[in-house]
């Protein structure tokens, strides 16, 4: 899977592209609007993020170009600006998500891997790791063949991990996850423990290991233990 | 008061002034000149009796004739010797009706004896002199006013209507559109002078509205960029295997104090942009409605903390407002009910036709009420409170004039909106 990533400022995009890189994506960076505009002309990409404010250009002019050459690659925004003109703006010219300025490098590649699981399989594929088995059109889980019903939260809770395996995701990332940012309370994390208390039991219920390991101080991780 | 009304008024005033001087002084004018006239014939024939008088040095008072009557009446006593003049009525005799006179007094030496002599003419003809020429005069300045009075205003009304254009014109004028203002010329320099200096500043505030709107919006996104970087790179710190517990910490606190920057950026740029007026996008939006489907983005929350939410909602709340900015002020208000909420607390909603309500439970405030709307003014120690929930929301009513007040009663806090 290649992925292109459109960003001047040269540590985000290192950040990006090391992240996306462990995750087993190819990257490519670009840091200006014309080095974007000869890559997106000479290669085929999967999934390209872009920055909409470029010291020589708009990001919306890159995704315009892209739209005419390669329809089918995907494209999210990243961007500072969070009005709603440039969102609409952005969905309207055809790229398939926004995140605003500054994101969790966890979040992007959540999305990035949901989006690129809608491109190649329409959303019909199901998502196996180790004993548990996702069907993303369903929304269904399964452990060890046995479905677990869990509630929609832990159900996005569950994607969001499996999306991020190995990787130490902070209480926050996972609340804005599953919240959006307009929750900005301390219960908020309350919260995301509660969930992660139920998830846990309810895999362990029907089989499954405690793949969730808490990090003192941060987060979670979820992992083989 | 409008402009033409008051020059008319001003012009109506200074003319009945006028017009009431100028009557009253031609009446008098011509009252003079006619008596002038009266008593110089009188001091006439005064001569012409006295010449009698002394040739004769005798009066046969023939009293028969009303017009040009001479009567001599003998004096014994004292007597000033003068002439006077005096108006005097005298009883007509074929019609029921007595006419003034004027007539001059005078004493005179009458074979010896001293005689007081009064010689009369009639004013009949001279007062109905007065009468026309006053009631012509009279009648022709009124006719003059009134002429003049609708001229000038019908000349004003035309004169003043590039100005009233451009008012309208400036009236409708939103600087923050790109469209540029444009005001008709007339034919009055000083009208032209006016509207080149107002095209002049509304560019000029149209262009300083941009720049300033450009300047918060890259400020932001200049922010922005590294506060994403730090939260990447911690994020990648955080990766490492070989965390200390010391190490954790202060990755926690970096990570902590780079969200509360950038949200406390966010928030304040948003304060901005409302003050700015930036959203300038405008629907008819029922607020009493939309609140029921704003609590379902709080669902789980609310579930949490085991709140009983009460809706009373008796009609339409509705507000010619942005979208965006709707939604903010009741995600705020929803979310202040529920951050300074306790466990198994209560949320009541009231709404009716001109006010939206939101009370919740919660520990009595210590702070000054009045201040709770003031940026960074926060009741909680908590550090995850950035204090500018509540301003956004007085900003947002500010802006639509919606009044807001708040009310507490055995820890009840009470949020109410209204028309």
């Amino acid at each position: 899977m290649k992925i292109l990533v459109v960003e001047d400022e040269k540590g985000l995009a290192e950040s990006i592209t090391d992240y996306l890189t462990k995750e087993g994506f190819i990257c490519e960076v670009a840091n200006t609007f014309w080095q974007a505009d000869e890559k997106i002309s000479l290669y085929r990409y999967d999934c390209t993020i872009v920055d909409l404010t470029l010291p020589d250009g708009e990001g919306f002019d890159i995704i315009q170009t892209l739209k005419k050459i390669a329809a089918t690659t995907g494209i999210i925004i990243i961007s500072a600006r969070n009005t709603l003109e440039d969102k609409i703006r952005g969905l309207e010219i055809g790229s398939d998500d926004y995140m605003t300025k500054p994101f969790h490098l966890s979040e992007l590649n959540a999305r990035v891997k949901s989006l690129i699981r809608r491109r190649h399989f329409g959303g019909n594929n199901d998502m196996i790791w180790k004993e548990i088995r996702v069907q993303l059109a369903a929304r269904k889980v399964f452990i060890h063949d046995r479905e677990a019903l869990i509630s929609r939260k832990e159900y996005d809770l569950l994607l969001y991990f499996l999306s991020n395996i190995d990787v130490a995701l902070t209480k926050e990332s996972i609340a804005e996850h599953l919240w959006g940012d307009h929750m900005d309370s301390s219960d908020s994390l309350d919260m995301v423990y509660s969930h992660i208390k139920n998830l846990r039991r309810k895999i362990v219920e029907r089989g499954g290991k405690d793949y969730i390991q808490s990090i003192y101080g941060i987060g979670y991780k979820f992992t083989a233990p | 008061m409008k402009l033409l009304q008051k020059t008319s008024r001003i012009y109506l005033a200074a003319s009945l002034v006028t017009y009431l001087v100028v009557g009253i002084a031609f009446y008098w004018i011509i009252k003079f000149i006619i008596y002038d006239e009266v008593e110089s014939r009188l001091m006439v024939e005064k001569q012409d009796f006295e010449t009698y008088i002394r040739a004769n040095d005798m009066w046969s008072s023939n009293s028969y004739f009303v017009e040009n009557k001479i009567e001599a009446h003998p004096v014994f006593g004292k007597f000033k010797n003068e002439v006077v003049f005096t108006d005097t009525l005298i009883r007509n005799r074929y019609e029921e009706s007595v006419d003034p006179f004027r007539q001059v007094s005078f004493y005179t030496l009458i074979g010896g004896t001293p005689y007081r002599v009064s010689i009369r003419k009639s004013m009949i003809e001279s007062y109905k002199l007065i009468e026309a020429i006053s009631a012509t005069m009279i009648t022709c300045l009124a006719l003059l006013m009134v002429g003049m009075f609708f001229f000038q205003r019908r000349l004003s009304g035309q004169l003043w209507q590039p100005f009233y254009d451009s008012l309208s014109k400036i009236k409708n004028f939103d600087w923050t559109r790109n469209e540029k203002l444009s005001l008709t010329r007339s034919e009055i320099t000083e009208f032209n002078e006016l509207e080149d200096v107002m095209e002049k500043m509304a560019s000029k505030m149209q262009h300083d509205y941009k720049s300033l709107r450009e300047f918060t919006e890259n400020a932001s996104h200049e922010i922005q960029t590294p506060l994403a970087l730090i939260n990447a790179r911690v994020e990648q710190f955080i990766q490492s295997k070989d965390l200390g517990e010391n190490h954790t910490y202060w990755i926690e606190e970096i990570y902590h104090a780079a969200r509360r920057m950038s949200r406390l950026n966010q928030g304040l740029l948003l304060l901005a942009k409302i003050e700015n007026q930036q959203f300038t996008d405008q629907e008819e939006i029922d607020l009493s409605e939309l609140i029921k489907d704003k609590i379902k983005d709080f669902e789980d929350i609310i579930h949490h903390k085991n709140i009983r939410v009460d809706f009373k909602i008796e009609g339409s709340f509705g507000r010619l407002m942005s979208p965006s900015l709707a939604d903010i002020l009741l995600s705020n208000l929803l979310n202040n009910a529920i951050k300074h909420n306790h466990t198994d607390g209560t949320i009541t909603i009231e709404a009716g036709e001109h006010y939206l309500e939101i009370s919740n439970s919660g520990s009595v405030l210590k702070g000054n009420p009045e201040r709770l709307f003031e940026r960074f003014k926060k009741e909680s120690t908590g550090t995850e409170s950035l204090g500018l929930g509540l301003a956004i929301v007085k900003q947002i009513c500010d802006n639509y004039n919606l009044q807001i007040a708040y009310n507490t009663s055995d820890s009840m806090h009470t949020i109410l909106i209204s028309k």
